[in-house]
């Protein structure tokens, strides 16, 4: 809508124009909504259909048989530094994947990583964009700050903490936009909502965060290996309360969750859990869609040593999420499946580094 | 130019092991403007009126002022010709040339054409087909034209000619130029002009008294002269191995284009949908897919309309197999209406076709079965028309019993009108 300098009043909605100074001079308020990343990145298609060999006509489906050419949000892959990696997959049942990661890591192994995956509740309405914004914004507020609060152990933990709430908050920001865009989603019913975990390396320190049911395992090489969050589930509230895990997560709710993100969602405060990384090990998150095959999470340790191959402890982290990933599609891919890996070799104490 | 816009209905969700895809597809056109005027050809009109004997002094009055009453709708620069029917065919206007031909509207062509009709007399017999037979050829006598449109009248029954003579007419003239058709009175054969209106892309209807002929002209002509877009055909691509079911336009009436497959490549047909004007039509279309596993997406359709070798709107159908029962189950309600409005235009006409041959046992089944769905799907005009037929004991149910003395007019306007959808009640 043009307007004339001289007028007061835009034409089409009579809204009060502000001089033009004075908008100059405006400062983005910091309760202002995180746009949401473009998924644009991930909307490519292959020119050539993957069933037939067909081409890929521009409305994303093959011009000879009809399929659907994947894009690179049915499968992706991430890997900021060496020794951080995640792959995010369909899987084989669901149509579309509404898992979603986002990473960030220094270079130098076992000293900063943040990794974030989000599972995007089946069938609300667009929740695969939704859990990708929000993994992203998490990923930026979880990366961006390095307040390490007084320096002292107990002051980092707080800090890391309260990053992760403002993280949670932001994600949470993220998938109310997208159900503000869609305007649909609130009035259906079904507004987009999607789960949320966060693992936060800050070198021997680990903290994690979570809403829902995505989860982080420890895998030390060694040792006992430990889920470090707990489900904010039907199943959970089950095995609370006496039902063995493998029957609790089988039964008919078994996939129903108690608290998400969303506009619908009772709360999003994140349930944090701290350790600290004594051994040589793996730390792994994950959506539903891998543990679902594989909860307990020595049984996961297992999974994790065998896919690894002759030396487990070396392997690659991109492949060894990968294998994971395909280990998952093999036992039916009912779910899309995030596995996203950091391998922890040798965990310095922070006051070693610090000084150093 | 004008605006083309699909949009798709369906229940994309199959079950596993489903293999069959519906889809209502709604074509919009927007900004037509006026038949010939959009720079790509121009637009030809020819009126054919029955000349017969048996129109009498009445009729052939009516049709006199109704063929006026059509000529002044026709816009300036428009070519146009009127055919004066009987057992033959004659060029009422132009006439006395050595050549067959058509004249552009102007005033001195309005007014010459006008002093042509006002003296048509009533002599002789009827054959249908050679009208329409002329009519292509005269059509043919004008290059330029892009948009060729009829309107045939007639009072009686094809009886100066065979029925294969008249197949053959209506073969040749198929795709030359589109016709609407009038029966006039109670003397004509609904089934017999229905076949030609259907081949010729247009409609049929009853004008149950000569008194009402003018007006109908009028809006005919009227119609045909706000269609700005001369022809434009459906394109529908399924994918390779998949099978088109069928292909049908629900809306404004009930028109299978499945047999009129025009190839454009192995895996898109070309239905031809003739001219437009503002406007919304809807297609069902339906597929018949290979099965694919629970999870996978594959696209069933892509419905298309082309103006010439333009594709100017696209709707996709799709087909995703999932387990959820809840999504599968569900019956899109645009193509559960549809479904019932076309099983209700065979109803009318089965019914109505045993009705005539005695079948007392059949048409009461038929009528019945028509009864019900004309309520279920809402469709008040052929419950309207199906009660002046048949006495409704229960609706609901189907439950009818032929009437006793039936006007045959009555009877002949839910034969013409049977083909009429109405929309989804959003």
């Amino acid at each position: 809508m043009a307007v004339a300098s001289s007028e007061q009043f835009c034409e089409a909605c009579g809204a009060v124009l502000s001089p033009t100074v004075a908008a100059a001079e405006a400062v983005p308020s910091e309760a202002s909504p995180q746009a949401i990343p473009e998924p644009d990145d991930l909307g490519a298609t292959a020119a050539t259909c993957q069933t037939c060999g067909g081409e890929v006509i521009s409305d994303g489906y093959c011009g000879t048989c009809g399929a659907r050419a994947p894009t690179l949000r049915d499968h992706f892959t991430e890997q900021p530094a060496a020794w951080v990696a995640a792959v995010c997959d369909r899987g084989i049942r669901h149509p579309r994947n509404e898992d979603a990661v986002a990473l960030a890591a220094d270079d130098e192994p076992g000293s900063r990583a943040v990794i974030v995956v989000c599972d995007g509740v089946s069938n609300s309405i667009d929740s695969d964009v939704a859990s990708l914004a929000a993994a992203r914004v998490a990923r930026d507020v979880l990366g961006s700050s390095r307040s390490r609060g007084m320096g002292t152990a107990p002051s980092l933990v707080a800090a890391v903490i309260a990053r992760l709430e403002a993280a949670t908050d932001a994600a949470s920001e993220a998938v109310l936009e997208v159900t503000h865009v869609a305007r649909v989603g609130a009035a259906t019913g079904n507004p987009a909502s999607c789960t949320f975990v966060a693992a936060v390396v800050e070198e021997d320190l680990l903290v994690v965060g979570s809403v829902g049911d995505s989860r982080v395992y420890w895998l030390p090489d060694a040792g006992t290996a430990v889920a470090l969050t707990v489900d904010d589930s039907f199943a959970q509230e089950q095995i609370a309360s006496g039902v063995p895990r493998a029957e609790a997560e089988t039964g008919p709710q078994s996939h129903g969750i108690t608290r998400w993100l969303g506009i619908d969602a009772p709360s999003h405060s994140p349930t944090t859990a701290t350790m600290t990384l004594a051994e040589p090990g793996w730390i792994l998150a994950c959506s539903d869609g891998l543990w679902n095959y594989c909860s307990e999470a020595q049984d996961l340790a297992t999974l994790v040593q065998k896919a690894g191959g002759s030396s487990p402890a070396a392997a690659e982290p991109l492949t060894l999420a990968g294998a994971l990933v395909d280990w998952a599609n093999a036992q039916g891919g009912q779910d899309n499946v995030s596995v996203a890996l950091a391998r922890i070799d040798s965990p310095a104490p922070r006051s070693t580094r610090e000084e150093a | 130019m004008a605006d083309f816009t699909a949009e798709v209905y369906q229940n994309e969700f199959l079950p596993d092991g489903g293999t069959d895809v519906h889809a209502i597809v709604t074509v919009t056109c927007t900004g037509a403007g006026a038949a010939g005027q959009a720079g790509e050809g121009d637009a030809g009109e020819i009126v054919i009126v029955d000349t017969s004997g048996s129109m009498g002094a009445v009729n052939i009055r009516a049709a006199r002022e109704a063929a006026a009453a059509a000529i002044d709708q026709i816009i300036d620069g428009t070519w146009f010709a009127v055919i004066a029917g009987t057992h033959e065919a004659r060029m009422a206007f132009p006439a006395g040339q050595a050549e067959l031909g058509m004249v552009r509207m102007d005033s001195s062509a309005r007014a010459a054409a006008k002093l042509a009709v006002s003296r048509f007399s009533a002599d002789g017999g009827t054959a249908m087909g050679t009208w329409l037979t002329m009519a292509a050829r005269v059509f043919a006598t004008v290059p330029s034209l892009a948009q060729k449109h009829a309107i045939l009248l007639t009072d009686g029954e094809n009886q100066h000619e065979t029925p294969e003579k008249l197949t053959e007419a209506i073969d040749s003239a198929k795709g030359r130029f589109q016709c609407d058709c009038r029966g006039v009175g109670s003397e004509w054969q609904v089934a017999e002009v229905r076949r030609i209106a259907q081949a010729l892309m247009g409609t049929v209807d009853i004008i149950p008294s000569g008194a009402e002929m003018a007006a109908t002209f009028e809006t005919l002509m009227r119609q045909s002269m706000s269609r700005g877009v001369a022809a434009a055909t459906l394109r529908v691509w399924a994918p390779q191995g998949a099978q088109v079911l069928f292909v049908r336009q629900v809306s404004p009436t009930v028109e299978d284009l499945t047999s009129r497959r025009q190839e454009v490549n192995a895996l898109t047909g070309a239905f031809p949908t003739g001219s437009w004007g503002d406007e919304s039509r809807d297609y069902h279309v339906a597929i018949r897919l290979a099965a694919k596993g629970i999870g996978q997406e594959q696209l069933a359709a892509r419905v298309q309309l082309a103006v010439g070798d333009n594709v100017v709107a696209q709707g996709l159908v799709k087909a995703m197999w999932s387990s959820d029962d809840t999504l599968t189950t569900q019956i899109n309600p645009e193509v559960a209406h549809y479904t019932g409005q076309t099983e209700l235009a065979d109803a009318i006409q089965e019914g109505l076709a045993a009705k005539a041959i005695g079948d007392d046992a059949t048409a009461t089944a038929k009528l019945g079965r028509a009864v019900q769905l004309a309520v279920e799907t809402g469709n008040d005009e052929a419950t309207a028309k199906l009660a002046k037929v048949v006495d409704i004991d229960d609706p609901n149910a189907g439950t009818v019993r032929l009437r006793r003395s039936v006007d045959k007019l009555d009877e002949m306007a839910l034969d013409t009108a049977s083909t009429k959808t109405t929309r989804v009640k959003k």
